[in-house]
């Protein structure tokens, strides 16, 4: 008895690893709200100077110059400051990673090459100190995605606000993610090695093979399925849950994410995804711009990022990431930006002003974080811009939301307001306040 | 001598007094920020030769100066980063025991790494380049600048004071990582041990320099006495005891951090700069006691145990405990855009624009005991800077151009003609072997 | 009378056993003779007698025991000397077997298979300077004749050098870093200096003192610190040449850099250390995509480094030409290549003979065609460094040695056999579908064309590796549909190919021959 005592003591103590945030996930409640007389940023349509935007059961009921304000609602007084959507990261590991060197936190990647059956939205940490922190600099809903391996498996959209994994969820499965197999992760130096090259090669077509045979199979499964579906007299089969995962994929219900860097790799990725007519997203491409032309034929959107990272060539442009954006927006594809992270998705907005300062419109680089990931995800009826009928994901800023220097005031979620504390400003308020150092002898 | 031969010597020693007079460039017209005068509008910088001759509001162009018309523009002091590993080759870490100090960073300086050229591109001039943080007493840094396209030797600065890296918690206690297999762990495998070899090396320090001072005193009577061995180590080590060597120490929590700091009153010396140091906001008073500087990046946490207590707001509070703070990169990538985590500390904390532009160059400069040359715009100093098409703590500003002592290592628009060229040549080379190749081989099948 | 013919029969018969070259007199006549000490010489005369050079010249007597060999057309040069080798050694079995120390000689660790001996004289080389590669310090090179023999009695000169690499350790044994491999260098030394003076001190009045441990590896710095023996730094890059000058000065010894492949970068700076340039020439990967992916830098540097033989002649610097420590190069070859980047022969030769044998401090028996200089001679049909001369004989210490029979033509390059047009078939579901190929390779690509009543065009992608190719075409799989992508993945056999094609519509079979 003692030791079971001891055993359940050791496991309390040990518990504060797993990241158990203080600080409440969201109020509860979703009054009428309204702000007023602020520059509402609507996203969608034109900015609106002493606007007054209105929220309640967590829906937006009105934006505009002369709007009614009812008589119930809480009135924040936006003189002076600025309200605009929550921004949307398009691919992150927010609630899935607390300590990276700390195994038992990480649920980012499944051991195995072909995972379509791991789904992130199971492993969420809705109390992970992330997810305050992310949200308190105005990322109210995220794309938060499985890695590793070369099928890694479904990413989920989730809200930065709520109890359970379910309050959090926008959407799930979000999009299928694979990374496509590569010959090489790096340019070669020299002549390689015949042997080594051998088997490298041989690996890479048997990566390849293996994927191809995973799709065909779940074609075949799919088939099935859907006879059997419409005709009960069709012969059983076990059900196998990894190919069931594939196939709303094949079926072209849910999209895939191929994620590839370099221009072999993106057509090859590209020609597989023909072969197999995949509802497709591309993302990180730094060599898009040399594959413009085969992206816009096919109508592919585009998840740029990181974008503060850095081009894996020693000859790219040092400015290659940062003006793939501009190249996307001059030829009309649509893109978002990922910040490919967790604890620093919420500097989110900086990647997209990076993209500003080499030529995209600082308009596009607003909307590559809020409006266009909630269109490649296909939640925009719900996100993405301030329009009526739209969730009240939203936040009061004193400034531009992409310039560091501005401070985020307020956020809402939901039409929920929530707190704007986290482990970082608790941690700040508490050393604030230390009391002068003692005197030691 | 003839009047003809008079005449061309004298005109000869014309061209060459001309062609030796150094270059002058004037950057006409920007917003200047000098960091330690103040802000200057529509001011101007006059370079001559490798320093900052002038710096003011109407300066007069001098004959045979470069002009540069910076309307609209800023000037930044070039961007000083405490804490890089670019630049080097063969390793950033010598692993194998927990103190190497013989090792030093500069016999393995190249001037190949792209990083180099593309901190440029963002403003940053110059870096402490550091031994990686496997070992609890790493080896010698070496202080540079990215002096793109010269030889690595002329990248060194020269009269740089002589620094070391220290390294203390996970790393060197090898927490996250395993030893090649068939090799046991290897000591210290906690703090208590990090500890004991930090003191271990002072005390073995002293008793080496004791050593050498009898035999000094029994060779001068004339005994016959047997030299002891020169350690490379062990005088690196006597070189920090004797305040010739600046430590910079990397650590993470609190704890360790004080550790470090009473065992350098203990041995009688200061540590120059505490590196990372993710929790010095809760010792600040402590280590502005101590007289240590402190190098920090401003948002990175949690990716490792030690670093989950890490806040944005650590520059701030470290800076208004009166500790001179630095604001590092430790990656190539960060290295790039410095002036963004320069603005984060205004963001979080509130230092002014003033103090925020202070942490990334005469601050570091300092930290580097090398600010009588470096980290403002001032007459006299080096002419290190870089002109930027916007405020450089606003997100949508981009460098143009970067300065190392008076010359252009950076240029954007030059940056971007270069492409083309660079492309041609590569598939002209790129040809040529090919073309080499099927003449070869045809000889050989035709042999 | 009888006791003294016996006794020479004895003498002669504890000879070394070579080929039947007893009396071991020799006259080549009528042959172009290029000495390098002096201008080439036609129809010259050379005359070997006990494994020495007894004459050389234009009208030399020859004399009556002399065996005549009539080398009218063709030409005879000093044997050459590749002079940073580590032919003889190899790669340990035991993971962990010891490195080698200074205290290290070659000689006694050499040990040359015969068929790597064979073609280095088949490339005319009669002299190898050799060390281990492995390791830091690789010991004390040994100038050693190839050919029959005991090791012993081919040595020209051990120790020839000390020889040091820049070699780190295996992750967590120190030194694991190149900066750790330079400390380490630099606290040898001092530990050698320390040594000789605690040993100098002890042996004079031992008595009150320590006496120092055995440290031989320390002891056999000796001759380095006194600048007795040069010091071989094996380096490539230009920045590690530039590192390992510095570091030679700052140790106060005399260097000879070995490799150096990017010297071409910095040949004025190394007038005053002599080069052994090695002609392992940096390769090109055989993909031409990848090719296309490297930097710049890279290619530059490859198309470059053959040209560093003829920017250190330019520079006036003292090099050789070598094969190179590890795998090494092919020696003639490689020096063609040097040739044909600005070198000119003449200095070839000379970076083969006389260059290298002054380095090493043996040019008084070595390195060029003289009276008294050891008898190593090269015979060749046609000039020595053009690219169809064959050494026809070959003379070490004035004894011929078997040259081995013609080596076998390698077969890796022929002409590929896929090239040519191609009928196939597809074994579509609606029935077959035909095809006309043509089809070249080259250097794994693969190009071509396709006809057929679907479709006709370039194919795309195509590629090959050994007797597997694919490539893509684009047809229309039904009639008035729109064009797809067929991915053609196949084996070659002889004058048929098959294989699979795959398509949007599924995976299929396909058969081809070849069109006549």
């Amino acid at each position: 008895m003692r030791n079971l005592l001891k055993t359940a003591l050791v496991c309390l103590v040990a518990l504060p690893l797993s990241a158990q945030s203080t600080i409440p996930n969201s109020p509860g409640v979703a009054p009428a709200i309204a702000i007023r007389n602020a520059t509402i940023v609507p996203v969608t349509s034109a900015t609106i100077a002493n606007g007054t935007i209105v929220f309640a059961n967590g829906v937006i009921t009105a934006v505009g110059r002369d709007v009614a304000i009812p008589a119930d609602a809480k009135v924040i007084d936006g003189t002076g400051l600025s309200v605009y959507p929550g921004m949307m990261d398009a691919g992150s590991t927010v609630g899935l990673v607390e300590i990276d060197s700390v195994p038992g936190t990480v649920d980012t990647a499944e051991l195995g090459e072909f995972n379509p059956n791991a789904a992130a939205a199971v492993a969420v940490n809705p109390h992970s100190e992330v997810v305050p922190v992310t949200r308190v600099n105005g990322v109210t809903h995220v794309a938060t995605v499985p890695g590793g391996g070369i099928v890694s498996g479904q990413s989920a959209i989730i809200e930065l606000a709520g109890w359970t994994p379910e309050e959090m969820l926008l959407k799930a499965p979000a999009a299928m993610h694979i990374r496509f197999p590569r010959l090489r992760s790096r340019p070669l130096v020299g002549a390689p090695e015949e042997e080594a090259e051998k088997e490298r090669q041989k690996n890479y077509t048997k990566a390849v093979d293996d994927l191809r045979e995973l799709f065909r199979n779940a074609k075949a499964y799919a088939k099935a399925a859907s006879a059997r579906t419409a005709d009960a007299r069709v012969r059983r089969f076990d059900r196998d849950l990894v190919l069931e995962a594939m196939v709303p994929v094949v079926e072209k219900r849910v999209p895939v994410v191929m994620h590839a860097e370099f221009e072999r790799d993106i057509r090859a990725a590209l020609a597989f995804a023909d072969e197999f007519e995949l509802k497709v997203i591309l993302a990180g491409a730094q060599d898009v711009s040399r594959v413009i032309d085969e992206v816009k034929r096919r109508g592919i959107p585009v998840i740029l990022g990181p974008i503060l990272s850095l081009p894996q060539r020693e000859d790219d442009p040092y400015d290659l990431l940062f003006t793939n954006a501009k190249v996307l927006h001059d030829h009309g594809i649509r893109f978002a930006i990922q910040t490919s992270d967790a604890h620093n998705a919420r500097n989110l907005p900086y990647h997209a002003a990076s993209a500003a300062a080499f030529g995209l419109p600082k308009d596009e680089a607003l909307k590559a974080v809020t409006l266009y990931p909630a269109q490649i995800f296909g939640v925009d009826d719900r996100v993405g811009s301030l329009e009526v009928g739209k969730r009240a994901n939203l936040f009061i800023a004193d400034g531009d939301p992409l310039e560091i220097r501005t401070s985020v005031r307020q956020v809402f979620i939901g039409g929920e307001e929530i707190s704007m504390d986290s482990r970082h400003t608790l941690l700040y308020e508490k050393f604030l306040r230390r009391p002068a150092a003692r005197p030691v002898d | 001598m003839t009047m003809r031969t008079l005449a061309v010597l004298v005109i000869s020693a014309i061209a060459v007094t001309l062609g030796a007079q150094e270059r002058t460039t004037l950057i006409r017209n920007a917003t200047i920020l000098t960091v330690t005068n103040g802000t200057i509008e529509n001011g101007s910088v006059l370079i001559r030769g490798s320093k900052i001759a002038a710096v003011g509001k109407d300066l007069t162009t001098p004959a045979g100066a470069n002009v540069i018309d910076a309307t609209g523009m800023f000037v930044l002091p070039g961007i000083i980063d405490s804490h890089s590993h670019t630049a080097v080759e063969g390793g950033v870490n010598e692993v194998s025991l927990p103190n190497t100090g013989m090792v030093r960073i500069a016999d393995a300086m190249t001037a190949h790494d792209i990083s180099a050229y593309r901190q440029l591109s963002g403003g940053t001039t110059m870096a402490l380049i550091l031994h990686g943080s496997a070992n609890a007493i790493g080896g010698e840094s070496q202080i540079a600048k990215w002096k793109w396209g010269r030889p690595v030797s002329e990248w060194l600065v020269p009269d740089a004071p002589r620094t070391i890296k220290f390294a203390l918690g996970e790393n060197p206690k090898s927490a996250n990582f395993r030893p090649p297999p068939g090799q046991p762990r290897q000591y210290p495998s906690t703090r208590m041990g990090v500890e004991e070899v930090v003191r271990k090396s002072f005390v073995d320090a002293r008793d080496y320099l004791a050593a050498w001072d009898e035999y000094e005193a029994k060779r001068k009577r004339g005994e016959a006495v047997i030299p002891p061995r020169r350690d490379l180590l062990m005088e690196t080590m006597a070189g920090i005891l004797r305040g010739e060597v600046d430590v910079h120490a990397h650590g993470y929590r609190a704890d360790e951090l004080l550790m470090l700091l009473n065992l350098a009153d203990e041995m009688g010396f200061t540590i120059r700069e505490l590196q990372h140091v993710l929790e010095g906001y809760k010792i600040a008073p402590e280590i502005a006691k101590h007289g240590a500087g402190a190098g920090t990046f401003i948002d990175w946490w949690g990716y490792k145990a030690e670093a989950y207590d890490a806040i944005p707001y650590n520059v701030a509070l470290m800076v208004r405990g009166n500790v001179l703070t630095s604001v590092n990169s430790d990656s190539d990538e960060l290295a790039r855009h410095l002036n963004h985590d320069a603005a984060k500390a205004m963001k979080y904390g509130g230092l002014t624009e003033d103090e925020a532009l202070r942490l990334i160059t005469i601050n570091p400069a300092k930290q580097l005991r090398l600010d009588h040359r470096l980290g403002s715009i001032e007459a006299g100093k080096d002419a290190d800077l870089a002109i930027w098409n916007g405020h450089p703590l606003s997100t949508y500003s981009r460098v143009e151009k970067t300065f190392i002592e008076g010359e252009i290592y950076f240029d954007r628009a030059r940056d971007l003609e270069r492409r083309e060229q660079m492309r041609r040549e590569k598939e002209e080379l790129l040809k040529k072997e090919a073309d080499a190749q099927k003449l070869e081989k045809k000889e050989k099948t035709d042999a | 009378m009888i006791l003294r013919r016996l006794v020479a029969l004895l003498l002669l018969s504890a000879a070394p056993l070579v080929m039947a070259d007893v009396p071991g007199v020799w006259a080549i006549t009528g042959a172009t003779v290029h000495p390098v000490s002096g201008a080439p010489i036609a129809g010259g005369t050379v005359v070997m007698r006990g494994g020495l050079i007894e004459s050389v010249g234009a009208n030399v007597a020859i004399p009556a025991d002399a065996t005549v060999i009539d080398a009218t057309g063709a030409h005879v040069y000093p044997g050459l000397i590749d002079a940073h080798t580590s032919l003889g050694f190899k790669a340990p079995k035991e993971k962990d077997a010891a490195e080698p120390t200074p205290a290290d000689l070659a000689i006694r660790g050499v040990s040359i298979a015969s068929d790597d001996a064979d073609s280095r004289l088949a490339d005319g080389v009669t002299t190898v300077v050799t060390a281990p590669s492995r390791g830091i310090f690789n010991g004390q090179p040994v100038v050693l004749n190839l050919g029959d023999g005991p090791v012993e009695s081919r040595v020209v000169k051990s120790p020839a050098a000390q020889q040091i690499s820049f070699n780190p350790r295996p992750s967590w044994t120190f030194p694991d870093s190149m900066m750790g491999v330079f400390a380490h260098i630099r606290q040898t030394f001092l530990d050698a200096a320390q040594h000789a003076a605690a040993r100098e001190v002890y042996e004079r009045t031992p008595a009150g003192l320590r006496r120092p441990d055995e440290r031989a590896d320390l002891d056999a710095l000796g001759p380095a610190i006194r600048r007795e023996v040069p010091v071989v730094f094996v380096v490539d890059s230009a920045e590690m040449v530039r590192r390992a000058v510095a570091l030679a000065a700052e140790l106060k010894v005399r260097p000879i850099i070995a490799g150096a492949r990017e010297a071409y970068a910095i040949a004025p700076e190394l007038k005053n250390v002599p080069v052994l340039v090695a002609v392992n020439w940096p390769k090109a990967p055989t993909d031409a995509a990848d090719r296309a992916e490297q930097p710049l830098r890279i290619i530059r540097n490859r198309v470059l480094a053959p040209t560093t033989p003829a920017e250190l002649a330019k520079a006036k610097a003292t090099f050789a030409l070598v094969s190179g420590s590890g795998k090494g190069a092919e020696f003639l070859p490689g020096i063609r290549k040097a040739i044909a980047n600005g070198l000119s022969a003449e200095d070839a030769l000379r970076a083969t003979t006389l260059a290298p044998a002054r380095i090493f401090g043996v040019e008084r028996q070595l390195g060029s065609i003289e009276r008294g200089k050891i008898a190593n001679l090269v015979i060749t049909d046609r000039p020595l460094f053009e690219r169809d001369a064959k050494v026809t004989r070959v003379f070490v210490d004035g004894s011929e040695v078997r040259l081995p029979a013609e080596p076998k033509k390698s077969d890796a390059n022929e002409a590929t056999p896929i090239d040519g047009s191609w009928a196939v078939s597809v074994a579509a579901p609606q029935g077959s579908v035909a095809l006309q190929i043509t089809l070249k390779a080259e250097d794994g690509t693969l190009s071509g064309t396709y006809s057929g009543d679907r479709g006709s065009g370039a194919i795309r992608g195509g590629s090959i590796d050994g007797n597997a190719f694919e490539f893509t075409i684009s047809v229309n799989a039904q009639e008035g549909a729109e064009a797809t992508d067929w991915l053609f993945r196949g084996t070659l056999d002889g004058d048929a190919m098959r294989g699979t094609v795959s398509t949007n519509l599924g995976t299929f079979d396909f058969s081809g021959s070849r069109a006549r």
